[in-house]
């Protein structure tokens, strides 16, 4: 990893902060990861170590208390998180989801009471937009805000589901419909008519802390509204998914980085006869995929964090690009270093049984794989239609 | 060539949208978001685009589909982001 294009592309002080994310994960990530998968779910001391290393704020600008780091630095952090824990991670890229929202569209009394807090990890934010029946259509959200007679309060009512780190989160960003427009707005957790309903035993991500939430006549202060009724989804939710993507995009690099490193030094040690795994063929076939793939993946998403830094308008669909092709490598991946290590790749003292399931995972969050290849097979075709007049 | 003047400003955007986007002809009071031309991945590529190419931060307060309706909405509203209202 450390020869490749990617790493090369870094600057010094890049390269120095990859090296302290990577050994904050070998030492206080790797060697715990199985166990919270098994008991499903993440110490909050590890979440506030997450905070105390600044980790939950980082591309925050430090007038809100956050680490103003620029993007590709954020992209390194989660890379070195996916390898030791996709539900770690989890934690940082809904976090920057809540913030980057915040910081792009919260009035100036919003950001400065809830960016601080948010910076230090101090509280942990959700992002509520999926409900049982509005996945990928997010037009067909059912969730309402209705707006009390003196316009101060909105009623919420509604059901949302597959939140992530919801069982944890102090403050939910909600997702609904106010006046049959698309609204957004914030909700503390301590707030009379939630009810937030754990959600276990998922096959992957199983520490994430996912949660249905619950919401019965539920009163907000009209104030928490986060951008104006009716750019909820068209300029508000983007925003927090392309930081996700980003954070998704560099986890399920990290997950096939994992993989590729976990199956070389398999493959070079595990003896098959007088030859080593690494001497046949077939094996090599899956490590030169698996290498390849992770250098590719490297670039599409330093590319991507590249053109957020430049804040460049094709940083969106570089983004889309690169969370596309790293989740869907990273599952290839995982399924090819749990064949590798054959049957002692499919018990949990080999981190890849859990790549394997959390791999899948990476395809589905932050919009499926198809809803991917349908965006970027529109704007394709639509360069190849401009083009052609 | 200026982007600062009423003219650099239309015809830079609309550069961008016509590279962006597989249509015909734009004229300068077509509705994008009426006519569906513009999605919501769009939406934020464009304001990003004004952001980067016009030095301007488009918060919450212009959030209005006025400012961004048309080619001559988008030229008003970044002539007035820059302090000149009536361009």
């Amino acid at each position: 990893m450390d020869k490749s294009r990617g790493q090369q592309l870094l600057t010094d002080a890049q390269k120095g902060r990859h090296e302290e994310f990577k050994s904050f994960v070998r030492l206080d990530v790797e060697p715990f990861a199985e166990q919270w998968d098994r008991e499903q779910r993440l110490p909050e001391s590890v979440i506030a170590t997450l905070a105390k290393r600044g980790y939950l704020g980082c591309s925050l600008p430090r007038e809100y208390d956050g680490q103003g780091w620029d993007t590709v630095t954020f992209g390194l952090l989660n890379e070195a998180l996916g390898r030791g824990s996709s539900a770690l991670t989890d934690v940082v890229t809904v976090q920057s989801m809540v913030s980057m929202v915040l910081l792009k569209w919260g009035t100036t009394e919003q950001k400065r009471k809830w960016l601080p807090p948010l910076a230090k990890g101090e509280m942990i934010g959700a992002f509520a937009l999926t409900e049982p029946d509005a996945g990928s259509a997010l037009q067909s959200l059912t969730t309402e805000f209705t707006p009390n007679s003196k316009g101060d309060c909105l009623l919420l009512n509604g059901h949302k589901k597959w939140i992530s780190c919801a069982q944890f989160a102090e403050v939910f960003l909600v997702f609904g419909k106010l006046d049959q427009r698309p609204a957004a707005c914030l909700v503390p957790r301590d707030t009379p008519g939630l009810h937030v309903e754990p959600i276990s035993d998922l096959m992957g991500f199983r520490a994430a802390g996912l949660a249905q939430l619950h919401f019965q006549d539920v009163e907000v202060p009209s104030a928490n509204l986060v951008g104006k009724p009716g750019f909820a989804l068209s300029h508000v939710a983007p925003v927090g998914l392309h930081y996700g993507r980003i954070s998704t995009a560099c986890s399920a690099l990290g997950l096939l980085r994992g993989c590729f490193e976990e199956s070389i030094a398999y493959a070079g040690t595990r003896k098959i006869g007088d030859k080593t795994l690494g001497d046949m063929g077939m094996i090599r076939s899956l490590i030169a995929r698996m290498g390849t793939d992770l250098e590719a993946g490297s670039l599409l998403c330093h590319n991507a964090c590249r053109a957020e830094d430049g804040h460049l308008p094709e940083a969106f669909e570089k983004t889309l690009m690169a969370k596309y092709f790293t989740s869907r490598a990273a599952v290839r991946a995982a399924s090819d270093a749990v064949q590798i290590r054959g049957a002692s790749g499919c018990h949990a003292s080999s981190p890849v049984s859990r790549y394997y399931r959390d791999a899948k995972i990476m395809e589905i969050i932050e919009c499926t794989t198809q809803i991917h290849e349908d965006i970027l097979g529109n704007i394709f075709v639509d360069q190849a239609g401009r083009f052609g007049k | 060539m200026t982007t600062t003047d009423e003219k650099g400003i239309r015809e830079t955007v609309k550069r961008f949208i016509l590279s962006s986007i597989s249509i015909a002809k734009l004229d300068d009071d077509d509705n994008l978001f009426e006519s569906g031309i513009v999605n919501s991945l769009f939406a934020v590529q464009l304001m990003t685009f004004i952001e980067k190419t016009f030095a301007i931060e488009v918060g919450t307060d212009d959030l209005d589909i006025e400012n961004f309706k048309s080619l001559n909405a988008m030229t008003a509203f970044v002539l007035q982001k820059n302090g000149h209202a009536n361009g």
